[in-house]
This record gives structure tokens, C-alpha cells and sequence, in this order.
């Protein structure tokens, strides 16, 4: 089942790169009395996530904390070594944005947004989506119609719906 | 099964990061009539993998080549968007090794290579291996020991060939 407006997220454990080597990361940690605004794509590295979803965040930033926004997360269905790399060569951990792998797509599949496309290797990928969570309840919800299309879970629509 | 001298290898769809982005190819067609090293890892960019294991074999890739070698393939558990970035940042690609994926793991299960470490975010990847495989039959074989890169690296694999 897809998750809606007004549902609680799951509770997940990401994996990500901390100064020891890989760690695990709750979920519920991150968006308990928080705001939160949580973006998810296919995979680390891939045309349409690097070069445009990722970024929409990145130039926006500073106006979702002018929002109220604590933190914004990235989540993909990748490694925390993958992960992490990906964040700095693309400039998303020095802007701060939280880089978070769902390495065996358990939170993906729970949200109901995991897709596979074999011919590009994608097994339980994350669709491409975006949603602002408030003390852990989705308010705001846009899931991009095609994986390969940026426009709905763009930083910037996300930004005016709010 | 287990990797082991004379078996032949199971045919498998595997992953690249091609000239135009994303493409597979049928591991039987590498393997046909040919001599190949494969080796396999836990995944791009994990220590390891890409500060030992890889690039001892693209230190050695010409005395491979040099022993009739045709084409070293290294086979991990990712997608192609993956190995491509892992490609440009390692030069791989330019000394002269081959990065395939076997990104649902398929293969890797069907050869008992598969292991699973969910505190490291690692699922369904793949041990440690070398292989020498002729005409698709298995001529060498070392599998290391899970977190070990000792007797799979291109120096060991080469003196055992």
C-alpha cells in the first residue's frame, strides 16, 4: 500500500557513513517532533539524480529552513559506502543534507514506492518522490509520475506548497 | 553449489555502464571459447574492494595478459550507474579491466557466493573470489575468507595460475 497524507511513516533503519565505517540510522530519531523533508529516487549516481533532483534540494535549502524545516533527507536504495561518496561528489553533504541508504528497500517497500527495471539493473528502487513529514506524519505527498521525469519531487514544488 | 575446478560457470545477465549508459551482456558470451579471469568483490567503493582488491589486479592485468589472459572481468553486486562512477573514479576501465554487474545477485546466489551483512547495509552480495575460467570451465579458483583480501588478489591469483 502507498503511503498518503495524513499516514505515520513506518520506522526504518538506513545505513550511512559515520567516522567509524558504516552505521545504522532510526528514522523515528530523525522526524520525532521534527519537520522533515524527506525526497527519495531511484539510485546514486543515475542522470536524472544527480544531475536534477538532488541539486533542486541543494539550491533550496535554505529556504525550507526559512520554513522551519530541521533536516532533509535523502533516501536511495543503495550502501552507506555508495552513499556517502555520492554525497560529496554531488555537494549534498556539504550543503547538509542527510545522504541515507534503505540497502534492502524495507522502507521503500513499506511506502509502497519500490519499482524494478532489470534492463538498467534496478531491483526494489525507490520511485521518485518527495513529502514533508511533521513529527513523523506525512502532510505533503508528490510522487513523480515516471521515475525518469523530475518535476512534482522537485525541491521547488515542494518548496511553493508550502 | 561452491566454485570449484572444472564445473562449468552458469550463464548469467550481467550489467555495464556502455558508451551510451546502461547496458547487459550474457556472461556465456564472454566466457565462450575464451580465457578469462573473473573476480568478484562485496561492491563498489567499500574499502577494501577499492583500495586492495581492484587495483591489484590493474597492476597485474599485463602479466595476466601475458599468461593468455583474454579478459579480467570484475563482477560485484551493483547497478551500472554505480560501476560507471566507480569506473572514472578508480581508472579501471583504462587498465583494462572489465566492471560487470550482477545486480539482482542472481549469480551470485546460483554459485553459493552470496552473503548478507545488514549492520553495513550490504545485502545480498557477493565473497571474495578469483577465477580462471577456459571455454567457461573452471581451471583456478581462490575464495577468501569473508573480510579478508589476501589469496583472491591479482599478485596471489597470478603466482597460483
Amino acid at each position: 500500500m502507498t503511503i498518503a497524507v495524513g499516514d505515520t511513516l513506518p520506522d526504518a533503519t538506513f545505513v550511512r557513513m559515520g567516522p567509524d565505517g558504516p552505521e545504522a540510522i532510526q528514522l523515528g530519531d530523525i522526524v520525532r517532533g521534527k519537520k522533515v523533508v524527506l525526497f527519495g529516487l531511484p539510485g546514486a549516481f543515475t542522470p536524472n539524480c544527480d544531475a536534477a533532483h538532488v541539486p533542486s534540494f541543494i539550491r533550496t535549502k535554505p529556504q525550507f529552513e526559512a520554513k522551519g524545516v530541521d533536516a532533509i533527507v535523502c533516501v536511495s536504495v543503495n550502501d552507506a559506502h555508495i552513499m556517502r561518496l555520492w554525497g560529496v561528489n554531488s555537494g549534498a553533504t556539504e550543503a547538509g543534507i542527510l545522504m541515507l541508504g534503505d540497502a534492502d528497500s524495507s522502507f521503500t517497500k513499506a511506502i509502497g514506492m519500490e519499482f524494478s527495471n532489470p534492463k538498467v539493473g534496478f531491483y526494489d528502487r525507490s520511485k521518485r518522490y518527495s513529502m514533508l513529514v511533521e513529527d513523523g506524519v506525512v502532510t505533503i505527498l508528490n510522487e513523480e509520475p515516471a521515475t525518469g521525469q523530475c518535476e512534482i519531487s522537485a525541491g521547488g514544488t515542494l518548496l511553493d506548497q508550502m | 553449489m561452491t566454485l570449484t575446478i572444472g564445473d562449468s560457470l552458469p550463464d548469467a545477465t550481467l550489467c555495464y555502464w556502455g558508451e551510451n549508459g546502461p547496458a547487459t551482456v550474457q556472461l556465456s558470451e564472454k566466457l565462450g571459447g575464451r580465457k578469462v579471469v573473473l573476480f568478484a568483490l562485496p561492491g563498489a567503493f567499500t574499502g577494501p574492494c577499492s583500495t586492495s582488491h581492484l587495483p591489484s589486479f590493474m597492476r597485474t592485468a599485463e602479466a595476466f595478459k601475458a599468461k593468455g589472459v583474454e579478459e579480467i572481468i570484475c563482477l560485484s553486486v551493483n547497478d551500472p550507474f554505480v560501476l560507471g562512477a566507480w569506473a572514472e573514479q578508480t581508472g579501471a576501465t583504462a587498465a583494462g579491466i572489465t566492471l560487470l554487474g550482477d545486480a539482482d545477485g542472481s549469480f551470485t546466489k546460483a554459485i553459493g557466493m552470496d552473503f548478507t551483512a545488514p549492520p553495513i547495509g550490504l545485502i545480498g552480495r557477493s565473497n571474495r573470489y578469483a577465477t580462471l575460467v577456459e571455454d567457461g570451465k573452471i581451471t583456478a579458483v581462490s575464495i577468501d575468507e569473508p573480510g579478508v583480501c589476501d589469496i583472491s588478489t591479482g599478485e596471489r591469483f597470478l603466482d597460483a595460475i
